[in-house]
């Protein structure tokens, strides 16, 4: 065949080199960080707290073996006086304390905090059983204070066992009433394991934006740090994170599935 | 350049016209398939490769009319010398222009190896070349090679009918968990050549160009900080912003590529109140609230440039309950809604020329979100997709021509692409779970 034109060979050739070198990562030096930024003012002041007297009385385990101890917290707010029957007595008003009982039988704990703006109570529920036959041995809830080895279960079990995820309604972050078991849970552990650092992650379900549920999940794991923070909880001890929709646990389209992913999950820090 | 004015859209009905070839006189071309120069599996391969990816940018272009393959003459078009206007003119056909020729891997000389194709474009009124024959190669015998070169060829032939370079050689950045880990990946704006660019390992999310192209911006998650980090596109180490605090999302480049919008809580995190729309110097530095003051303790979130000004700004905020769409001066003043129908409005993108915002949106009643245009001079809503997935994220072509978005349309999210009328959509990707397209300027 004739060839009528002559062919140009071109410099894509060329170009094509240059594109290719997505392959091989430059590394240029970063530049050196720069200062940081000026501080901007602060959002809303939240409002000042009622001063009506708040208390609750949670132990370790409800239920023991006769002759074991039991690890009783207490945490109260706004009270001038606080009295834990029977046999305790008064305890100091201001915060959160413990004290390890031997109950001889089951019993029930009754709490009372008294301040100026009222009375509040709490009652806890211990059952105390009789020592099992030797081969049946359940060590759990023997000595609270004890290290976690003492209870046959490794530390991330335990904080799998005391750290529950806590759930929220469709695009809402406020930490609902049937939520505060778990996180009393999660408060008395925090206390028992002083040096324990956590991550708290925001999740959202797969409805809404992406960024919308960014920010949604940022609210959520900042109440739930929130409320562990009003618990007594030192603040440095609590990081926070949101993963919006991005990690869920469950991923059909059902409100079931949804109520898993709108969650506030906890991570032990390394 | 001549691009097609946008300006002059035209509402017909749900349809918006925004100077794609709808209604329009377009230009026809025929496009034979080039044929390979040797009878060899690899060459073979190359050939279709490259005939296929040729074939879809010029259709999808917007800019050009195909003519239909069955009106061809029989035969072998390679040299100028095959060619007989009169066979590619008469009815049926009836193109205006022709390109045809052949493909290779030569066995010798300075290509040796390398696919290689020899190009014509012809007026076949004239019967003259519209551009020089040329000989173009990829470098490598690989199919990235054979698209590399259509990409290129399209591109001189839609310049060179004066549609400007159109979007053949621009890519989609998005957001890919394939590998595990959601990482950023680039692929060509057609979903082939895909490739991961970040690697941290835990999220990298929302992913935004600067305006040359050369670098993207994104939200990475360093254990529990987030912060917006910038890579270059070639690859990398990323450079963080500094001092991040809270939650730090949605970067966003200025048209000068001096400033960067972005969404974060770093002065209220303690407090758990939502992000607020932030202005900082494309390092991270000089950052400052575009509200001075805080306005709402809900959501301010997705900041996009004017990109036609550069002096304001469009974001999301469910200040008034719901999550709506404000713009916004660049000063801080002059905050109003844009979109004031209700339902839910999100992820606005800018069109190039200004006159136009896609977004998502789901209307009161809706459950599904689906890409609606809301033309800025006239204030009238179109809907783009209208199907019952959701579909989110829409992002703008240079040309402003296209729009790529995220759907679950096909099950799990996946990016589809589609001409700015709502024609033509088409999927991209497949692998796994694909989202939060951007869409490249021009790539130098």
């Amino acid at each position: 065949m004739k060839q009528s034109q002559s062919w140009q060979s071109t410099a894509l050739l060329l170009m094509f080199v240059a594109f290719m070198s997505f392959a091989c990562k430059k590394t240029p030096a970063p530049p050196p960080p720069p200062p940081p930024p000026p501080t901007a003012n602060t959002g809303d002041t939240p409002a000042p707290a009622l001063p009506a007297p708040t208390v609750t009385l949670r132990a370790d385990t409800s239920t023991i073996t006769r002759g074991a101890a039991i690890t009783l917290t207490w945490e109260s707010r706004n009270a001038a006086t606080v009295d834990i029957q029977p046999g305790i007595g008064s305890v100091t008003p201001v915060g959160a304390g413990s004290r390890q009982v031997t109950p001889a039988s089951s019993l029930t704990y009754e709490i009372t905090a008294v301040g100026p703006g009222g009375r509040a109570g709490d009652t806890l529920r211990i059952t105390v059983n009789d020592p099992p036959p030797p081969a049946a041995t359940t060590s759990r809830g023997g000595d609270a204070v004890a290290p976690p080895a003492a209870l046959n279960l490794t530390a991330q079990q335990i904080f799998d066992r005391d750290m529950k995820p806590i759930n929220f309604d469709y695009d809402k972050s406020d930490i609902r009433e049937d939520q505060k078991g778990k996180l009393q849970t999660a408060t008395n552990y925090l206390k028992q394991n002083a040096t324990v650092r956590l991550t708290i992650e925001g999740n959202a379900d797969e409805r809404g934006s992406e960024e919308y549920n960014l920010a949604l999940g940022d609210r959520r794991a900042n109440a739930v740090k929130q409320y562990l923070v009003s618990q007594g909880i030192a603040e440095n001890r609590l990081s926070s994170v949101s993963y919006g929709e991005e990690r869920p646990v469950c991923s059909a389209q059902t409100e079931d599935c949804f109520e898993q992913n709108r969650r506030a999950a906890f991570r032990i820090n390394p | 350049m001549l691009l097609a004015p946008m300006g002059a859209a035209v509402l017909r009905g749900q349809q918006i016209d925004t100077g794609t070839t709808v209604g329009m006189k377009a230009v026809k071309i025929a496009v034979p398939e080039f044929r390979p120069s040797a009878a060899d599996a690899k060459i073979n391969h190359l050939a279709e490769v490259f005939n296929q990816t040729l074939w879809n940018d010029l259709d999808f272009s917007g800019n050009v009319v195909l003519a239909s393959r069955s009106y061809y003459p029989l035969g072998n078009f390679v040299n100028p010398a095959d060619i007989r206007p009169e066979d590619w003119t008469r009815t049926g056909v009836e193109a205006a222009y022709i390109t045809y020729g052949s493909v290779a891997i030569p066995t010798s000389g300075q290509m040796r190896g390398a696919f290689t194709a020899d190009l014509h474009f012809t007026e076949l009124k004239s019967n003259r070349p519209a551009l020089q024959p040329v000989r173009w190669g990829g470098g490598l015998d690989t199919d990235d090679a054979a698209r590399f070169v259509a990409h290129n060829w399209a591109s001189a032939i839609l310049e060179n009918l004066g549609f400007g370079k159109g979007v053949a050689t621009t890519k989609i950045a998005y957001v890919s968990d394939r590998a595990g880990a959601k990482e950023v990946y680039i692929m060509d704006y057609d979903g082939y050549g895909p490739f991961p660019l970040t690697s941290l390992r835990d999220l990298s999310l929302t992913p935004a160009w600067s305006p040359d192209s050369e670098h993207i911006a994104y939200m990475g998650y360093r254990g529990s900080v987030t912060n917006i980090e910038i890579i270059p596109r070639r690859g990398g180490p990323s450079v963080p912003f500094p001092s991040p605090v809270g939650l730090n999302t949605t970067p966003a480049w200025s048209p000068d590529g001096k400033r960067i919008a972005f969404a974060s809580n770093r002065d209220r995190h303690s407090s758990g109140d939502g992000p607020e729309i932030y202005v900082a110097n494309s390092n991270g530095t000089n950052m400052i609230r575009l509200l001075p003051r805080p306005t709402s303790r809900g959501i301010d979130t997705s900041p996009v440039w004017n990109p036609a000004t550069g002096r304001e700004l469009a974001f999301v905020s469910d200040r008034s309950g719901t999550q709506q769409i404000y713009r916004i001066n660049d000063d801080g003043t002059n905050l109003r809604r844009i979109i004031d129908d209700g339902g839910d409005a999100e992820n606005p993108s800018w069109s190039p020329d200004g006159n136009f915002l896609a977004f998502a949106w789901k209307r009161s009643g809706n459950s599904r979100f689906d890409i609606y245009l809301h033309d800025l001079v006239t204030g009238r809503n179109s809907q783009l997709t209208r199907d019952t997935s959701d579909n989110e994220k829409p992002t703008w072509s240079p040309d402003g021509k296209h729009i790529a978005f995220e759907s679950n349309r096909t099950g799990a999210l996946q990016i589809f692409s589609m001409l700015a009328d709502g024609n033509k959509p088409q999927q991209l990707t497949r692998s796994g779970i694909n989202k939060a397209p951007a869409w490249s300027g021009y790539i130098k």
